[in-house]
């Protein structure tokens, strides 16, 4: 199995297409509402997908904030690609040895979900042909692209979907591996080099949602496969197994239905709303109630296919039901469940006959709405999804969920979604241009990587996740302070991350960092409590004095620390007589816990060894 | 080309029809496939556009000694030839409206192939298009002629009020003309001047945003024109264009009262001096000012249009030379004056040769809003004096197109400006409230 990445990076350039800086807001200045045709672009072959999202009618709300403008409510013609975003797209090309084109021709992507006002996205191929080496592998890089990213949902109802633009026209550098990853650890070592080099450019944003990851799955016989959005890289074994398994159970299926001659018919679904009244349970029953319909259609040849008798995770009813959901209705019902929801018994035989699926290796599906359209609609869907079963397994953009299985999400676009975008010109890419940016390129990670490890003793590790916080900057410049190289390291690549990945992390400026450093380096509290005082600061301490007081660090004396050692030898006075210096161990890790790191290590230990030897010789008392 | 002399890539690359599948091998070593697509009219120089697999095109340069081999034709339908949606029109019935398509982006197509926006002509291609259009009752669609508006003159509003007439005798009950945004105000305003005796609504309507994109205005504007052409009360011209920036409320603005106010919002379209006459939420139509009422009798074309007639928007620094040069041999000129009115005074002596010569000069505002008035200041009073004629809150584009329709009823100067300052389409609105003013 193998699997290739998508990294998405945004930004921190101006906006791709107009003058808008690329920043979120939180401020509404206005909100618009619009609806979104079925358009094939110019070729008007309007593509599953598109087609798709229209018949769902929505109507979808924008919310204009200070970060947004004319460009991205549509309302004005975009200008010229925006320079330095490509600069930096350039860059990462020629970082990844990438060939750039000459000339960039950028397209519209139809997009109908209504994330972009225009109804497509704009998007760019930059370069291709690069690689990547990590940990002694090569991977390829196919593709590297500039785009702009899409409108944010920030809420949902039965009639539409709201969006706030601020986020639309955010420069995207997209950049696409090969499918060479089969392994989590892999995938996540890839995506963090990857990271790495996008920062070495220095126009990225940082924070939440300023990097995603997609994964692509292909497996032998299968089709393509995309999840959009992976969240935790070192799960995407997890991910491609469970895709491996899904698209097996399919073919399977498309096996059995092939041999089963099975077609799926274009007949009206049937409104079986009063067979099922006053027996229907469940959801089924509840829709009833609640003054809905329930339709069916019959799937002649699909009986037991739709969840098969091993109870396997991976079911082709689960794919019904997920194409039902996506047009908008909750609840479907199929025969394999059978009994259940009061469906049973004679019922059974009724809703056979009146859907014509009376054989055994027949099944039917029933769909439970608040209206006879919507329950088509999804019937229809359903029908669609049937018959792609037939065939083998659909491409398609599909969900991770935390389980580690996948949801459908929509059709995955084809090419005839890509066509000119005319209101930008092409842009040339003159050798003179690239020349100056080799001229400008950032030190190559791995070589900045080898000199904080030759320089300053630092293990490669540290260095990565120095280079992967963007933090070589601040470590160079604290050790030319006159800090310790692995003190510095410390505070930045463990004490500081180890604060946490909140939405809004405290941001600690170098002055404080030089200010804390100098006061371990004082003695005026042990190194080893560098973890609490960092946390009290970043908790709100207004200076390091304050933190160490809260971090209850104040110094503790050599005699305080004296009297420590002989108390908890006293208390323990058992062990250390059964033990002797054996004793030194255990109680090393308690008086440490009490010590907090008001006083060093090394001296602790020493005071330590100290009492224990006083205690061995004056012998017991 | 002789024996032996080997052909430039380039050539070779220009001369295979779009959509053949060819291998580029570049002296560099770099590799391409992908289908020849045309390129972009500001490509550079050799740049070659190819249409990967993924659909991404790019732009490569070929050297003279690049070599490029055909792999595939290509595709027998074009490679992107459109494939058009269509539905056949239904037909018959009563309370049919007739579109009249003129062209425009409401009614074009981009086109794959050359790169350029084709008109839609077919009927089915615009039901194609705009699938609700008919769910009120029949449209018939009435192709007049391709144009983009930049490109429409005089004789073409003549065409298009025959084309209205026509379509009124033979029984439709409105009439809805398609047209592109940029001369769309000057249309309705002359159409306001050529058509009396309207039986139903003429209703013009474009799109800022072409149907190729899903966000297109054109797609809900044509909806709310078709739904206003059907009104049985109007009987004027009107334009309808969407009413601020969401795709749920529009504008029914006189046909020579508005004016396109911005280069690309969808609400670009204005009625000036005075709100719009109504507004269209939904299937609701709601209607705020005093309008035309239809007439029970045949509509009547009254044109032709005359012709020489230009405007002058006055610069400060305008040599008066320059301005009698560009007015030379014309029989009507619309002055865009400063403020209420006003051209530097130097420009007097053109002006009395130009009435004398029996060419008609009438005033207008360039601030858009508010009126020309010759008595506030001396610089008006002086241009009256020689026989400018002061038309009022008159928008200088409507002035226009109302001195070419006098033009064409006389030559006589003094029956021009009599027509000129004889309200007739509501060109001219006395009254004036605070509120007016977006």
């Amino acid at each position: 199995m193998k699997a290739g990445l998508e990294v998405h990076q945004q930004l921190a350039t101006g906006k791709l297409f107009c003058a808008c800086p690329a920043e979120l807001s939180e401020t509404v200045v206005r909100t618009v509402s619009r609806r979104l045709r079925a358009t094939g672009g110019e070729n008007h072959a309007i593509d599953a997908a598109a087609a798709f999202q229209a018949a769902r009618n929505l109507t979808y709300e924008y919310e204009a904030t200070p970060t947004s403008c004319l460009v991205e409510l549509d309302e004005e013609p975009p200008h010229a690609l925006n320079p330095d975003a490509l600069d930096v797209a350039l860059t990462m090309a020629l970082l990844l040895d990438a060939r750039p084109l000459d000339e960039i021709e950028v397209m519209r992507k139809i997009v109908v979900d209504g994330s972009n006002t225009s109804g497509f996205q704009r998007t760019a191929l930059v370069a291709v042909d690069g690689r990547l080496e990590v940990a002694g592998k090569t991977y390829s890089i196919p593709t590297i692209c500039l785009e702009e990213d899409a409108a944010r949902k920030v809420g949902e109802s039965k009639d539409g979907v709201r969006y706030r633009l601020d986020r639309l026209g955010i420069p995207l550098v997209e950049i696409a591996t090969g499918p060479e990853i089969s392994s989590g650890p892999e995938a996540r070592a890839v995506a963090e080099e990857l990271g790495i080099l996008l920062r070495a450019t220095g126009r990225v944003r940082r924070g939440i949602g300023s990097i995603r990851e997609d994964v692509n799955v292909s497996t032998d016989g299968g089709a393509r496969v995309e999840l959009k959005g992976v969240q935790e890289l070192r799960r995407i074994h997890q991910y491609v197994q469970g895709e491996v398994d899904r698209q097996n159970a399919l073919l399977a299926a498309a096996s059995t239905l092939r041999t089963r001659s099975a077609r799926v018919s274009d007949d009206a679904p049937v409104d079986v709303s009063e067979l099922l009244r006053g027996r229907a349970t469940g959801a089924l029953g509840e829709a009833l109630k609640r003054g809905g319909v329930v339709l069916g259609i019959g799937l002649p040849g699909f009986g037991g296919l739709l969840a098969p008798p091993d109870g396997s995770k991976e079911r082709l009813g689960r794919e019904l039901a997920d194409r039902a959901r996506s047009s908008g209705v909750r609840g479907l019902f199929h025969s394999d469940e059978v009994p259940a929801q009061g469906v049973e018994g004679d019922l059974v035989t009724s809703l056979r006959a009146r859907l014509g699926a009376d054989g055994d290796s027949d099944a039917f599906v029933l769909v439970a709405a608040p209206d006879s359209e919507a329950a088509g609609r999804a019937l229809t869907a359903v029908r669609g999804r049937a018959r792609e079963a037939v065939e083998g397994v659909p491409e398609e953009t599909r969900d991770p969920l935390p389980d580690g299985r996948t949801r459908y999400s929509r059709p995955l676009p084809g090419r005839d979604r890509m066509y000119p975008e005319t209101d930008v010109p092409p842009i040339p890419v003159p050798a003179e241009r690239l020349r100056a940016l080799r001229a400008r390129l950032p030190p190559h990670p791995k070589e900045v990587r080898a000199r904080l490890v030759a320089a300053h003793g630092v293990s490669e590790e540290v260095a990565r996740t120095l280079q992967r916080d963007g933090e070589v900057e601040r470590f160079d410049s604290l050790v030319a302070k006159g800090h310790g190289a692995g003190l510095t390291a410390q505070l930045l690549a463990r004490e500081i991350p180890a604060t946490g990945d909140t939405e809004d992390p405290f941001q600690f400026p170098l002055d404080l960092l030089d200010q804390l450093l100098a006061t371990v380096e004082r003695g005026e509290f042990a190194k080893e409590g560098l973890g609490p005082v960092v946390a009290a600061l970043a908790g709100g301490a207004p200076t390091v004095r304050d933190a160490v007081a809260k971090a209850g660090l104040a110094s503790m004396s050599r005699e305080a620390l004296a009297a420590l050692a002989e108390s908890l030898v006293t208390k323990n006075a058992e062990l250390v007589a059964a033990k002797g210096a054996g004793a030194f161990s255990p109680l090393m890790g308690d008086l440490m816990r009490e010590v907090r790191g008001r006083r060093d290590g090394q001296e602790v230990a020493e005071v330590l060894r100290e009492t224990l030897a006083k205690r061995a010789s004056t012998g017991a008392t | 080309m002789s024996d032996g002399a080997p052909v430039d890539p380039w050539v070779r690359a220009r001369s295979l029809p779009m959509g053949t599948v060819v291998l580029v091998r570049t002296s560099d070593g770099r590799e391409w496939k992908g289908a020849v697509v045309p390129p972009h009219e500001l490509s550079g120089d050799r740049i070659l556009q190819l249409k990967l697999a993924s659909g991404y095109n790019v732009g490569i340069r070929v050297g003279d000694s690049d070599r490029i081999e055909v792999v595939g034709a290509a595709p027998t339908n074009g490679n992107g030839s459109p494939r058009p949606t269509s539905r056949p029109p239904a037909r018959g019935g009563e309370g049919w409206v007739a579109l009249l398509t003129t062209g425009g982006t409401i009614a074009s197509r981009v086109d794959y192939r050359t790169g350029g926006v084709r008109p839609v002509r077919e009927e089915s291609e615009i039901l194609g298009f705009y699938p609700d259009l008919d769910r009120d009752g029949p449209v018939r669609v009435v192709p007049v002629f391709d144009r983009l508006s930049e490109e429409i003159g005089p004789p073409d509003w003549e065409e298009m009020a025959r084309r209205t007439v026509d379509a009124f005798s033979q029984g439709a009950r409105g009439v809805v003309i398609a047209h592109g945004t940029d001369t769309l105000a000057y249309t309705s305003a002359a159409l306001s001047f050529l058509l009396e005796n309207l039986p139903g609504p003429v209703v013009v309507v474009g799109a800022q945003r072409s149907p190729d994109r899903p966000s297109s205005d054109g797609f809900t504007n044509m909806a709310a024109a078709v739904r206003l052409a059907r009104h049985p009360e109007i009987g004027e011209v009107v334009v309808v264009m969407h009413d601020g920036l969401s795709d749920d409320r529009f504008a029914i603005h006189r046909g020579t009262r508005v004016r396109k106010m911005h280069s690309s919002r969808r609400d670009a379209f204005r009625s000036r001096n005075g709100p719009p006459i109504g507004w269209i939420e939904g299937s609701t139509v709601h209607l705020a000012r005093p309008f035309r009422a239809r007439s029970e009798g045949l509509a009547v074309y009254s044109g032709p249009m005359g012709t020489a007639a230009a405007v002058l928007w006055f610069q400060p620094g305008l040599e008066p030379s320059r301005a009698e040069a560009y007015v030379a041999g014309a029989a009507g000129v619309i002055i865009a004056g400063t403020g209420l009115g006003h051209v530097a005074l130097n420009h007097l002596p053109w002006i009395r040769a130009a009435i004398a010569r029996g060419t008609t000069v009438a005033m207008t505002t360039q601030c858009l809003e508010g009126v020309a008035d010759p008595f506030v200041y001396a610089t008006g009073r002086e241009l009256s004096r020689a026989g400018v004629v002061y038309l009022g809150d008159m928008l200088p584009e409507t002035a226009y197109t109302k001195l070419l329709w006098a033009l064409g009823r006389s030559q006589d100067p003094a029956v021009v400006r009599d027509l000129l300052l004889a309200p007739r389409a509501g060109e001219v609105e006395p009254r004036h409230d605070a509120e007016d003013h977006p």
